[in-house]
């Protein structure tokens, strides 16, 4: 891992207590999952009007956009000027057609790994289910084949290896939300534990 | 002896000790570093029932006691 402390100068982009990084640490609680592109499925459920299920191919069909965003691991460190490459959430929504009742979700990924966002913060023109980082498919230590990408959030909420999502009426809290870690998870607001909610 | 936790800020860093013990077992011996963050997430348990406004950390602390078994149970340990 390689950190690298720098003036505090870009433009206020480092939330307090963050550090730079030129590298991109890898941290996450379980093993790196295989891709297989022929059974993989990508799930939205609950709360909407028309539940679906894609395969890989199906998703990888939708239209893509590019983000260029940042990116603040709890941990404490941000990297700057991220390309991301893959498909709006608010895309991915709008094809379930969301209830009005639908005011949280629940992120599902490999291994019954969940992590809850509420709908307002998921449906802002930076978030996205990626496949691509700076120009490169996303490496499997980084999520790949897909993670979402929330970067007004610390990095845990932009789960790794996502295969759906659940649109719900009530909060639910997600894997490292029960574990200790802060629900809403700003880094501006430095919430980084549930003990400080 | 380490002095007890008195705040949940202290709790939490107990809780945060243990998964540090679980996170770097595999570099010494398992079934020792297993047992220490057992321990050490007991600790924790037994603080946040003292401490006010530290609830929630008792039920973190639990959840990561479930899963430290399920992590022994598939290491065999």
């Amino acid at each position: 891992m390689k950190l690298r402390r720098e003036r505090d100068d870009v433009g206020g982009r480092v939330p307090p207590n963050q550090r730079l990084t030129r590298g991109w640490p890898v941290l996450h609680a379980s093993p790196i999952p295989k891709f297989n592109p022929a059974v993989w499925t990508f799930r939205v459920w609950g709360e909407v009007e028309s539940e679906y299920e894609v395969s890989w191919e199906e998703f990888r069909a939708l239209p893509p956009l590019t983000v260029a965003s940042d990116f603040h691991c709890v941990t404490g460190w941000s990297k700057l000027d991220n390309s991301w490459e893959g498909i709006s959430f608010r895309d991915v929504a709008s094809r379930a057609k969301p209830k009005p009742s639908a005011r949280h979700v629940l992120i599902h990924a490999e291994y019954g790994y969940t992590a809850n966002l509420p709908i307002d913060a998921v449906m802002d023109d930076d978030v996205l289910f990626a496949w691509s980082h700076d120009g490169e498919p996303l490496e499997p230590q980084h999520g790949g084949p897909l993670r979402l990408v929330v970067p007004k959030l610390y990095a845990w909420k932009s789960a790794k290896w996502v295969r759906g999502v659940r649109f719900m009426e009530d909060d639910e809290r997600g894997y490292w939300e029960v574990r200790g870690y802060h629900n809403r998870a700003d880094p501006w607001r430095e919430e980084r534990y549930s003990w400080q909610e | 002896m380490t002095a007890e936790p008195t705040t949940p800020k202290e709790v939490w860093a107990l809780i945060e000790r243990a998964d540090e013990l679980i996170k770097y077992a595999s570099n010494r011996d398992q079934q020792t570093a297993f047992a220490q963050a057992r321990s050490t997430l007991e600790r924790a348990i037994a603080a946040a029932k003292a401490v006010t406004g530290a609830g929630a950390l008792e039920q973190q602390a639990r959840t990561r006691l479930e899963d430290l078994a399920r992590l022994e149970q598939g290491a065999g340990a």
